[in-house]
């Protein structure tokens, strides 16, 4: 019982505290191109003001259009319930694997696809194209970077890849995991639009993949989209936090353990926001048709990753 | 047992990685990230060189360590790079084979490499063995780069990683072959280097351009 509502608690505390995650990596970004930047939690505000006004749709949009934020929102709620955050095993790892969290990232990914269309904008077209390119490159390529790490530990769910990983440290140095980290690691910044593959920033360029497929939505709806996509982020951070450097997860349901579990967890993310602040600071974006040679090399990585993790079992 | 354990986990992660600066220079296009994987690659042989000498007992291993270092990791990316300044912003901008199709088989030759050395790998009682396919996917990888590459400066990079492959394949499956042959076969790499050098800076003078291609209007 208690496990359940540990379950609940986390995803809850996921989902509140996924827009300071991109309040700090914009505030990060923003000191090191030496400007003071927006404190961290202006994104809330910015979600909050944009909750409280009207939306505003199309004449040309279907009910799909207006149904597709609510989808992409509560698939990505949902992965936040099987993704390993502070605590494993968790009661709902009988329910869903790293399969099921594949296919709900793809269904987040689809229904934005297809929000993108619908009103028939020219920018949406050209976003949705973009984006199903990127996202039919990167998807396989986070099933296979897991397969990598759930060959090692010989179960194909979450927790039990971490509980696994936990027992046995020496894994963490294995060639699979690492190389499966970094393919992981270029493969989040395609799925959340980071720079170099997508720029968050922006909505004049031509270039933009997400930030083109949203472009038409407006109040709660965007409200919606914007806070889905930063839930998406923290997803990733999650998984490359947490499967790859699980140490600091609590196993037992317990008051200490739990309070460890939670500063390891927000020190683990700061990690990584500055990490990608650093590297969004460093490189510029690169030309859309250099995408997927970036992509084909982080598959080529899983790949490896997956044959080493095979050979040397 | 854990010391065994140890030693042969920190081949593999060696090797993996001289194969992943390997895959690098497919991906990248300028001569600056292909001179930073090359030095970065032999150093990683380097350590790999220096890891075995420290478990198998073998001292003389020290010293190609310390050869593998001085040399390809400091002196010759350090010529590449004056090289790459005298020539500078020639790029691979158009290899024979383009970077997609040229990671993916990269791809299939290293799994072609696990294939193929199987028998050795089964036959072989060493800590090292699972470490082998890689630096035989790495001889692969860096052949493939001498071949669908343009520019003559990127095939000397290809030349210089086909010839770290093969002394990390000779430092896995045999812990090191005799200290005078290996200094023959640096000494044998440096001159290559060298000469490559000279045909390089002939080449430059003759077409104003390091793309090989141009090599073939020498016929008429």
């Amino acid at each position: 019982m208690t496990s359940w509502l540990v379950e609940l608690g986390q995803s809850t505390a996921a989902l509140l505290m996924a827009p300071a995650l991109v309040g700090l990596i914009r505030w990060l970004k923003a000191r090191l191109q030496n400007r003071c930047g927006a404190p961290i939690w202006q994104p809330y505000f910015e979600l909050h003001k944009l909750f409280a006004k009207e939306a505003v749709v199309s004449t040309n949009a279907s009910w799909l259009f207006r149904a597709a934020p609510y989808v992409v929102f509560t698939s990505t709620v949902a992965i936040t319930l099987v993704v390993p955050l502070m605590l494993v095993p968790l009661p709902f790892d009988g329910f869903a694997d790293l399969l099921v969290v594949v296919y709900l990232l793809l269904l987040g990914t689809f229904f934005t696809a297809l929000a993108g269309l619908d009103p028939g904008s020219p920018f949406g077209g050209m976003g949705s194209s973009r984006g199903m390119t990127v996202a039919a490159l990167a998807e396989p390529t986070v099933a296979v970077a897991i397969f990598a790490l759930a060959s090692g530990a010989g179960s194909t769910n979450l927790g039990h890849i971490a509980s696994r990983l936990i027992a046995s440290p020496m894994a963490a140095l294995t060639p699979g995991h690492l190389l499966a980290f970094a393919s992981l690691f270029i493969v989040m910044l395609a799925e959340a639009g980071r720079l170099p593959i997508d720029n968050p920033a922006t909505h004049l360029e031509l270039t933009m993949i997400h930030e083109a497929m949203v472009l038409e939505y407006s109040g709660r709806y965007l409200a919606l989209v914007e806070w889905a996509s930063a839930v998406k982020l923290l997803i990733f951070f999650c998984l490359l936090a947490n499967l790859f450097v699980p140490w600091g997860i609590a196993t037992t349901v317990s008051a200490p353990a739990l309070v460890l579990a939670a500063a390891a967890l927000v020190i683990k993310l700061g990690m990584l926001c500055v990490a990608v602040a650093v590297l969004e600071t460093r490189v510029a974006k690169l030309r859309l048709f250099r995408v997927p040679e970036l992509l084909s090399v982080s598959f080529v990585l899983a790949l490896l990753a997956v044959t080493s993790s095979f050979v040397l079992r | 047992m854990m010391a065994g354990g140890l030693f042969s986990q920190l081949s593999v992660l060696g090797s993996s990685l001289a194969l992943v600066f390997g895959l690098f220079v497919l991906w990248r296009r300028s001569l600056g990230a292909y001179v930073s994987a090359f030095a970065w690659q032999s150093g990683v042989v380097a350590g790999v060189a220096a890891m075995v000498a420290h478990f198998s007992g073998d001292h003389a291993l020290y010293l190609v360590a310390a050869l593998v270092f001085g040399i390809k990791a400091i002196a010759i990316p350090r010529l590449l790079t004056v090289m790459g300044r005298r020539f500078g912003g020639d790029r691979e901008s158009h290899p024979y084979v383009n970077t997609e199709a040229s990671v993916l088989s990269a791809a299939v030759l290293v799994l072609v490499a696990y294939s193929v050395t199987r028998p050795v790998v089964a036959l072989s009682q060493l800590p090292t063995r699972g470490a082998i396919p890689l630096a035989m996917g790495l001889t692969f990888v860096s052949l493939f780069v001498v071949i669908s590459r343009k520019k003559a400066l990127t095939q000397i990079i290809g030349f210089l990683m086909l010839e770290n492959s093969i002394a990390l394949l000779a430092v896995l499956c045999t812990y090191g072959i005799p200290l005078i042959v290996e200094i023959g076969v640096f000494l044998d790499a440096l001159m290559g280097f060298l000469v490559m050098q000279v045909f390089v800076y002939r080449i430059h003078e003759t077409f104003e351009s390091l793309d090989v291609e141009q090599l073939r209007h020498l016929k008429h």
